[in-house]
């Protein structure tokens, strides 16, 4: 059963028209890799299914409800979002930027309640940010605020992630870390949308990868077949082999 | 930073020494012999005061001192509210011509007579010049149908070149009459002399009332600090939510500065101080800066009484005084690496 579905979506910002004819679905249990060239509308595309940016045409369904149909907490509950950005001028620390994914939880005047507590603490473990969580977010460096990013999506509980460029600015071993803690919450049951250009790192452990090219979906399939030697020379314009075994599936860090 | 709570209670208390010394500390008048005496004899507890001292307690200080506590508080709430939901710790109520619509407003009510015939005629017109040209900033940047803090900004800085002309223009336009542009010049420059319960009564009601609509967004403000699009992922309208809230920021400023004239700086200074001293999530940082705005308010104000009346210190200038040097603080911060 399909969890979150774009269906002949048209997107324009502005002037000009960014995605034309977008069908694809992200079901609960997998990871996507979305993927393509820059200016090839990922992240319009990823704003578009989290309902920031309204489409032209067709529409985008949030179990098998029309997205636009659900109340913003409710939402909030069912779709989680990690940015592409860092965020806050403010210095709130990690683990006040963590707290607020739990807001679509609380009521508005609502304190933090054991179970919120508990829900920041296993997603800053899942991160391994507990050791700078009480730091402020302005003095973590980019790595460090990216896994705090994570953490708050991932304290919402939502079904579903979606996540801009997410090992930008990681180290290795942390991207590895992040690519291995979202096959763990696929697992577990989450769908993942993963936005990238990091191919080589990410495609092995994804269920499927989209490509997009020129607003389009150009292939929607398993890693092997949608970086097919010809698909990556068409799509990115260069002949080269996606390294999928450069970091296997079965990769495991050192402990 | 771990929000240190501790700091209400501690305002508090200060607020409430600085206050009574403001009702009960003056070169002339009634002292703090007399203040005990006119609360006891309020309370049923000793004989009446003097007329005199009870109509100078009563009429004439604490009005002044109660436009101090919420103007103060109101401009510091409106500073918070501003920095959050235009994401920047510059912000301002002046950046989008709240403020220039009062000082408009006010200069026009004096210049052409019609401070003469009521005390509330000034504050009245100060107070719809500060909503029109508020209204006129976002119907300009297109904000009621959708937000944007750039346009905002664009639309405050035009309105706010062109609606201080008109206030400098109408200034000068009387300069042959030097009671009305002296007038109109205290009134630019901010001050609280003259204050009366009709004062008292508009910028108490419109702090309370605007408070009263901010205070449970609280945790919202928190989350239009980060990007839209996070925020909207979290189950916030970011955009209905900084509309409404800029809204009460102006609100909040209106009902204050047209009634105190131009107090520069405390939304600006007051909202950076209380964040270093209880971090930056609002539950807390609301009412922290709003003890800390009515603090400065009421020493200032304070200072202003307590020094030779041939220096002429009005309020305004006194607060710009504290702003610039604060700001050279928050300079060397930034240079060395730390936020703002």
């Amino acid at each position: 059963m399909s969890v979150l579905a774009a269906r002949q979506l048209q997107v324009a910002l502005g002037e000009r028209t960014v995605l034309v004819g977008v069908d694809m679905e992200l079901r609960a249990g997998e990871v996507v890799l979305l993927c393509g060239r820059n200016g090839a509308g990922k992240s319009t595309l990823l704003r578009t299914l989290l309902g920031v940016v309204p489409p032209r045409a067709g529409r985008v369904e949030l179990g098998q409800r029309p997205l636009g149909e659900w109340p913003p907490l409710a939402r909030a509950r069912a779709l989680a979002f990690v940015p592409q950005e860092v965020e806050t001028p403010f210095e709130f620390t990690g683990r006040e930027l963590v707290a607020m994914g739990r807001h679509p939880h609380r009521g508005r005047r609502e304190p933090l309640r054991d179970e919120d507590r508990r829900a920041i603490e296993v997603a800053l473990d899942a991160v391994d940010g507990r050791s700078f969580a009480d730091r402020a977010v302005t003095t973590l460096s980019g790595g460090e605020q990216r896994r705090i990013a994570v953490a708050r999506a991932l304290a919402t509980e939502a079904p579903l992630l979606l996540l801009d460029e997410p090992t930008s600015n990681l180290d290795l071993e942390h991207a590895l870390q992040l690519a291995l803690l979202l096959r763990r919450e696929a697992a577990a049951g989450r769908g993942v949308l993963i936005a990238s250009h990091d191919i080589n790192l990410l495609a092995p452990h994804c269920t499927r990868v989209v490509v997009l090219h020129e607003g389009r979906v150009f292939v929607d399939a398993a890693p092997e077949q949608a970086l097919a030697d010809g698909n990556v020379a068409t799509v990115f314009g260069v002949r080269a082999t996606a390294a999928s075994g450069y970091f296997p599936r079965d990769f495991r860090l050192p402990s | 930073m771990i929000a240190r709570r501790g700091s209400i209670p501690v305002l508090a208390v200060l607020l409430a020494v600085v206050a009574v010394t403001f009702l009960g500390v003056y070169r002339q008048g009634p002292d703090l012999a007399s203040l005990w005496s006119w609360l006891a004899a309020g309370c049923g507890l000793g004989a009446p005061i003097d007329d005199v001292d009870a109509y100078i307690l009563r009429d004439l200080r604490l009005p002044r001192l109660l436009v101090a506590i919420f103007g103060g508080a109101s401009l510091a709430i409106a500073g918070a509210v501003m920095q959050a939901s235009f994401r920047n710790p510059l912000a301002s109520p002046d950046v989008i011509g709240t403020a220039a619509g009062a000082a408009f407003g006010g200069a026009l009510a004096i210049v052409i007579g019609l401070s003469d015939l009521s005390v509330v005629n000034t504050p009245a017109i100060a107070l719809v010049g500060a909503i029109g040209v508020t209204w006129l900033v976002f119907v300009l940047a297109g904000a009621n149908e959708r937000f944007s803090v750039a346009n905002l900004l664009l639309a405050g800085i035009a309105l706010n070149t062109l609606v201080g002309a008109l206030t400098a223009f109408v200034v000068t336009f009387r300069f042959d009459n030097y009671t009305a542009s002296s007038r109109v010049l205290f009134f630019l420059m901010g001050g609280l002399e003259g204050r009366t319960w009709e004062h008292a009564a508009i910028t108490s009601i419109g702090c309370l009332g605007f408070a009263a609509l901010v205070w449970p967004r609280a945790r919202e403000l928190d989350l239009l600090t980060l990007r839209d699009d996070s925020a909207h992922s979290l189950g916030i309208d970011a955009a209905r939510a900084r509309r409404t809230l800029v809204w009460c920021a102006c609100g909040l400023t209106a009902t204050t500065v047209s009634n105190t004239g131009g107090i520069a700086f405390v939304g600006l200074v007051v909202p950076h101080l209380a964040r270093l001293l209880v971090g930056p999530g609002h539950r807390v940082l609301l009412p922290t800066s709003a003890l800390l705005g009515a603090l400065l308010m009421v020493a200032s104000d304070l200072g202003c009484r307590l020094l030779p009346p041939s220096l002429n210190l009005r309020l305004g200038v006194v607060t710009a005084f504290l702003g610039a040097p604060y700001f050279l603080f928050l300079l060397a911060r930034q240079r060395r690496g730390m936020a703002l």
